[in-house]
């Protein structure tokens, strides 16, 4: 009769025969298929690939350049108190030279646009719209140029909170987040108002009654939706309880983290782009964290396209 | 050495975010690294060398496709693994039975002393083996191939580490039935 010291040794070397397998083919299979498998996006850390990414971007990108000199040139050359001194001239196009001795580190765009963002400015853009936005707290995290911070790096239940800016253009709100995937309309929302008017009427969402508001001089519409507490997941098409898809992509853009996850939307018409910035928390998310992510949408500064 | 894999595999960090960010050289290096060993899991949990290749065939493809939404890359070896279990588990289903796939040694290959004592004990093994269930042989493969500790497999598998130990102890003791079964005289030579 075996003893349990035995069985283990004739089960290690059992299972340790035969280990001249070799994967080569399957990997060259795998690596061939690559370019016709797209990555699924994650809410929090998309890889966003519509369309008009490259053009957006490339306009993004040169507004955010434009953005980060002008707020240093403001930064470096005096404040309305006035501190005299040469700095304190105002000057149209200030000097990168001039600039570089002196940055404060807050204000430039992370040079690796991923982790932790300091207390500050950071430019901050999805692909259509460059913005920059005031970091007022510690522990926020993100992609700024993906468009996403989070508090804590933690935007699940029971007490994340994160946000996400889309300047899809093309928002094709599903009628119902569980079953996106027969719900998906034949025509995408457009507009601030047909965007506000689907999301309102979706499923399960308990929306709130849409409240106009401002940022940063454009005018759109705020609305909250909810997440059902007894939301399962898994039972949805895919696993996804999605709240609108954009063009080219075969699963939702927006899905929500966990059930009872509240978002606050701002949707915005920023000279022509639809604009959606989308807070998500939780009931057990601190006020402070709430109160800071509404603070960094009302800092936003948006350098239209 | 498959300790010293683990340590690898630590410091690919680097390539898991840049491979979370779409870049494919970087993605083909990481499956590189893991492919074999994923192959080697997989034919060792599925007892089948073609289900083993179609398994982690669609592991290293939906590990590419669902990256962007891993939110630690450090769990990166925990979180391709438990992918790489649910593929097996998806070939292993497709099939109303396991395939045999039995490989005995040669009649006159000399007893090695490392306790596997006979072309009877891989046999029994084998049988043993296959009677166990899908979660059992995971355990088994998990800690006495990959040399995981417990917890390790607790953590694959997304699972209590008590679950883990149960899973554990229950997998080994069919397979020391499976061995003693042997052992035992047959009820003619019990007879005789």
């Amino acid at each position: 009769m075996s003893t349990d010291r035995d069985t283990t040794r004739i089960v290690r070397s059992w299972l340790r025969t035969d280990e001249h397998e070799s994967a080569d083919r399957v990997l060259g299979t795998v690596l061939d298929r690559l370019d016709t498998t797209p990555q699924r996006r994650a809410t929090w850390w998309p890889a966003r690939r519509t369309p008009t990414m490259n053009r957006f971007l490339t306009i993004g990108l040169g507004a955010a350049a434009v953005v980060v000199l002008l707020f240093l040139g403001s930064r470096l050359l005096g404040s309305p108190s006035g501190l005299g001194g040469p700095g304190a001239e105002p000057t149209p196009t200030p000097q990168a030279s001039v600039a570089e001795p002196s940055v404060p580190p807050s204000v430039e765009p992370s040079p690796t646009p991923v982790g932790l963002l300091p207390e500050g400015s950071h430019v901050l853009s999805d692909a259509g719209v460059a913005m920059t936005v005031d970091i007022p707290g510690p522990d926020w995290y993100g992609e700024p140029f993906k468009g996403i911070l989070i508090k804590n790096d933690n935007a699940d239940a029971p007490d994340g909170a994160g946000m996400i800016v889309f300047t899809e253009g093309l928002y094709y709100v599903y009628a119902d987040p569980c079953r996106w995937s027969t719900t998906t309309p034949d025509a995408p929302a457009t507009t601030v108002d047909e965007v506000v008017s689907a999301l309102s009427a979706q499923a399960s969402r308990d929306a709130s009654a849409p409240v106009d508001v401002t940022v940063d001089g454009y005018e759109g519409k705020s609305i909250t939706l909810h997440v059902p507490d007894d939301a399962v997941f898994s039972e949805c098409d895919q696993d996804f309880f999605g709240s609108w898809g954009v063009e080219s992509e075969s699963t939702p853009a927006r899905y929500s983290q966990d059930p009872g996850q509240i978002d606050e939307l701002w949707i915005l018409d920023v000279d022509g782009v639809l604009v959606v910035i989308d807070t998500a928390y939780y009931e057990g998310t601190p006020a402070e964290d709430v109160a800071e992510m509404r603070a960094i949408v009302d800092s936003i500064t948006f350098e239209a396209p | 050495m498959i300790g010293a894999v683990h340590a690898e595999e630590a410091m690919d960090t680097d390539l898991v975010v840049r491979a979370q960010r779409g870049d494919k050289e970087a993605y083909a290096d990481l499956a590189f690294g893991i492919a074999d060993r994923f192959l080697a899991v997989a034919r060792r949990i599925l007892r089948d060398m073609d289900l083993a290749e179609d398994a982690i065939q669609q592991a290293l493809l939906s590990i590419w496709q669902d990256l962007p939404q891993l939110r630690d890359p450090a769990r990166f070896e925990a979180w391709s693994y438990r992918i790489l279990l649910r593929a097996c588990y998806a070939e292993g289903r497709k099939q109303r039975r396991w395939a045999p796939n039995l490989r005995l040694l040669p009649a006159d290959e000399p007893t090695r002393g490392d306790g596997m004592s006979s072309v009877v004990d891989r046999d029994q093994l084998e049988g043993g083996f296959r009677r166990l269930s899908f979660d059992h042989r995971a355990v088994v493969v998990l800690h006495h191939y990959l040399d995981l500790p417990i917890d390790r497999v607790a953590e694959v598998l997304g699972i209590p580490v008590g679950t883990a130990h149960s899973r554990l102890h229950y997998a080994m003791r069919g397979l020391r039935a499976a061995l003693d079964a042997d052992a035992r005289p047959t009820t003619q030579e019990a007879a005789r």
